[in-house]
């Protein structure tokens, strides 16, 4: 465990924090990847219902990952940082 | 029987034992020169010691301060005059047979014999002046009080010590002068000049620290004075910061309970009356109308709210972001209006909060993997005593590896779970509890911790698994039949 003066001084040397995804594109990721799920999901809806749902499955699945990411970013471009 | 005393915040603490209880003295101090800056809620003590070794090898001077004194004090901080680093401290506690309560400085050099060094001792007191009259009418002026003891105590012989008193403006009502010191002065024993009261020059005292001195030389002073700003004190200071990787966002929340520490209302309080006051620009002094707050750079998003509603009597000037490293900091200003004035005694209770880019106050460390993140402990509000306050920092998701960098010690500090949108496990959140936090106390908490790649994706895929969830019911819903007639 490092003393108080030297993590103050490493913290002024090192590079600032950086997202994976810069922050100003938030808004037109979400709009995006939102319409993405959105649009998928009618698609799914369309679907014929095989014995095997392998489309099916592989269409939620995208969907469903496009959605996670999607909502995570309209919150964060709505104000709510999560 | 000594209440709790207050906790001061040393940076070291050690395991010397006290070298004054020798018979022969390791050092004596030429001179003593105490200023004392009296404010409202706050009052500055500096304490410069002119210290002589008498014996070689002397590294540990030992301070002693009084027991009201000691009560009252909640920073405190020694360095060598003209030297910017703080020297480390320890507290010896209270020692019985010396009748207060003594402090070890490290000298940053251990003194040969006639070697000198001069160490400055700055503490502060707080509410340590009362209102005096304790109730005045809306209009009236606002004079205080403050005790403080006649002599500097010091386990130590000392040649000459004198005590400066600097009062906010040059109006005294009245301040003690001290009889029987024919012994350490033959000249008067208080002179004024201007805003400053002097006790002394007194000369030759022998070792303080003892019942014989404290109980046949030791004396009260008292200074009544006029004050002529609002004395500020939070009673409750609470402050959630809460970080967002994903939205690369501080937001730091403050709720404050402002209490006014002057006279209580005489009378009840006119609103024409006030407003006349406010009109012509004659308004009393301890009334708070309006206030500043010196805010961090780069925030946006600012929210001022109390338990009716948004305040919409503030003005905000923000400063664009600033690195962290800048030397001279920039400040938003945001010059806010509580709903009410308020008069001597009156609360008011507010919610403060604003974001402002992860980038101005986290820091990645590539070597270990780990961010730096340092949270300002309070809002610099002038002149304010914080007599309670919480530091809660919530942690994203995921975070583990927590180190935790306090310029101080808290009196409290344990981790918990914070649960907010879109968590699963929730969050860790550390929060430290302090108490009489003045404007010195405004340092840095840091952090340290580290969140992987997982736990970054546990949102995304926390919200996807709900979108699956949908879904499946979705193609469960699909494959029932809720005709009503056979086909």
């Amino acid at each position: 465990m490092d003393s108080y003066e030297t993590i103050q001084e490493l913290h002024n040397s090192l590079p600032a924090f950086s997202p994976y995804i810069p922050v100003a594109l938030l808004p037109y990721i979400a709009l995006v990847l939102l319409s993405s799920t959105f649009t998928l999901a009618f698609y799914f809806s369309t679907l014929p219902k095989d014995a095997l749902p392998v489309r099916e499955t592989a269409v939620a699945t995208t969907a469903s990952i496009l959605g996670g990411f999607g909502v995570v970013a309209l919150f964060c471009s709505a104000g709510v940082y999560v | 029987m000594p209440k709790r005393w207050r906790t001061l915040p040393f940076l070291v603490w050690g395991l010397l034992v006290p070298s004054f209880a020798l018979a022969t003295q390791p050092f004596e101090n030429t001179a003593i020169v105490r200023t004392i800056e009296l404010g409202g809620s706050l009052v500055h003590v500096t304490a410069t010691y002119a210290v002589k070794a008498l014996e070689p090898g002397s590294s540990v001077y030992t301070v002693a301060l009084g027991q009201e004194q000691r009560r009252k004090t909640s920073w405190v901080e020694a360095k060598v005059k003209g030297q910017p680093k703080a020297l480390l401290l320890q507290d010896l506690g209270y020692d019985e047979k010396s009748k207060s309560f003594l402090i070890g400085i490290e000298l940053p050099k251990p003194l040969d014999i006639d070697g000198t060094v001069s160490l400055v001792l700055e503490t502060v007191e707080t509410h340590a002046t009362y209102p005096w009259p304790q109730s005045a009418g809306q209009d009236e002026e606002q004079k205080l009080k403050y005790n403080t003891s006649l002599f500097v105590i010091s386990p130590y012989h000392t040649a000459v010590q004198r005590t400066k008193i600097k009062l906010p403006s040059a109006r005294v009502i009245s301040y003690t002068t001290p009889e029987d010191v024919e012994e350490f002065t033959l000249d008067s024993p208080v002179t004024k000049s201007g805003a400053t009261v002097t006790y002394g020059p007194y000369h030759n005292i022998a070792p303080s620290a003892n019942h014989a001195f404290i109980d046949n030389h030791q004396k009260l002073v008292t200074l009544h004075f006029n004050y002529d700003f609002p004395i500020l004190e939070l009673t409750k200071y609470k402050r959630a910061a809460e970080i967002s990787h994903w939205g690369a966002n501080l937001n730091i929340q403050d709720e404050i309970h402002l209490h006014n520490g002057g006279p209580t209302l005489k009378g009840h309080f006119s609103r024409l009356h006030h407003q006349t006051q406010s009109f012509y620009q004659r308004s009393a002094p301890h009334v708070l109308a309006s206030m500043h707050l010196y805010l961090p750079a780069g925030i946006s998003n600012v929210y001022y709210y109390d338990l009716i509603g948004n305040v919409s009597t503030s003005k905000l000037r923000t400063t664009p972001s600033v690195s962290r490293n800048v030397k001279s900091p920039q400040y938003s200003v945001l010059e806010m209006r509580p709903r009410y004035p308020l008069l001597g005694g009156w609360n008011y209770s507010f919610t403060l909060g604003w974001d402002s880019p992860l980038q101005d106050s986290a820091s990645w460390d590539a070597r270990s993997g780990r961010y730096i993140i340092g949270v300002p402990i309070m809002t610099p509000i002038p002149s304010a005593v914080i007599d309670d306050a919480e530091v809660k920092i919530i942690l994203p998701e995921g975070a583990n590896d927590i180190e935790v960098y306090q310029p101080f010690s808290a009196i409290d500090s344990n981790i918990s779970t914070h649960i907010t949108y879109l968590d699963t496990t929730g969050r860790r959140a550390i929060t430290f509890k302090y108490k009489y936090l003045t404007d010195k106390h405004n340092q840095l908490i840091y952090v340290a911790y580290k969140v992987s790649l997982s736990a970054h994706l546990k949102k995304p895929v926390a919200v996807a698994t709900a979108f699956i969830i949908l879904f499946s019911l979705a193609f469960g819903g699909r494959r029932v039949n809720l005709r009503l007639h056979k086909k």
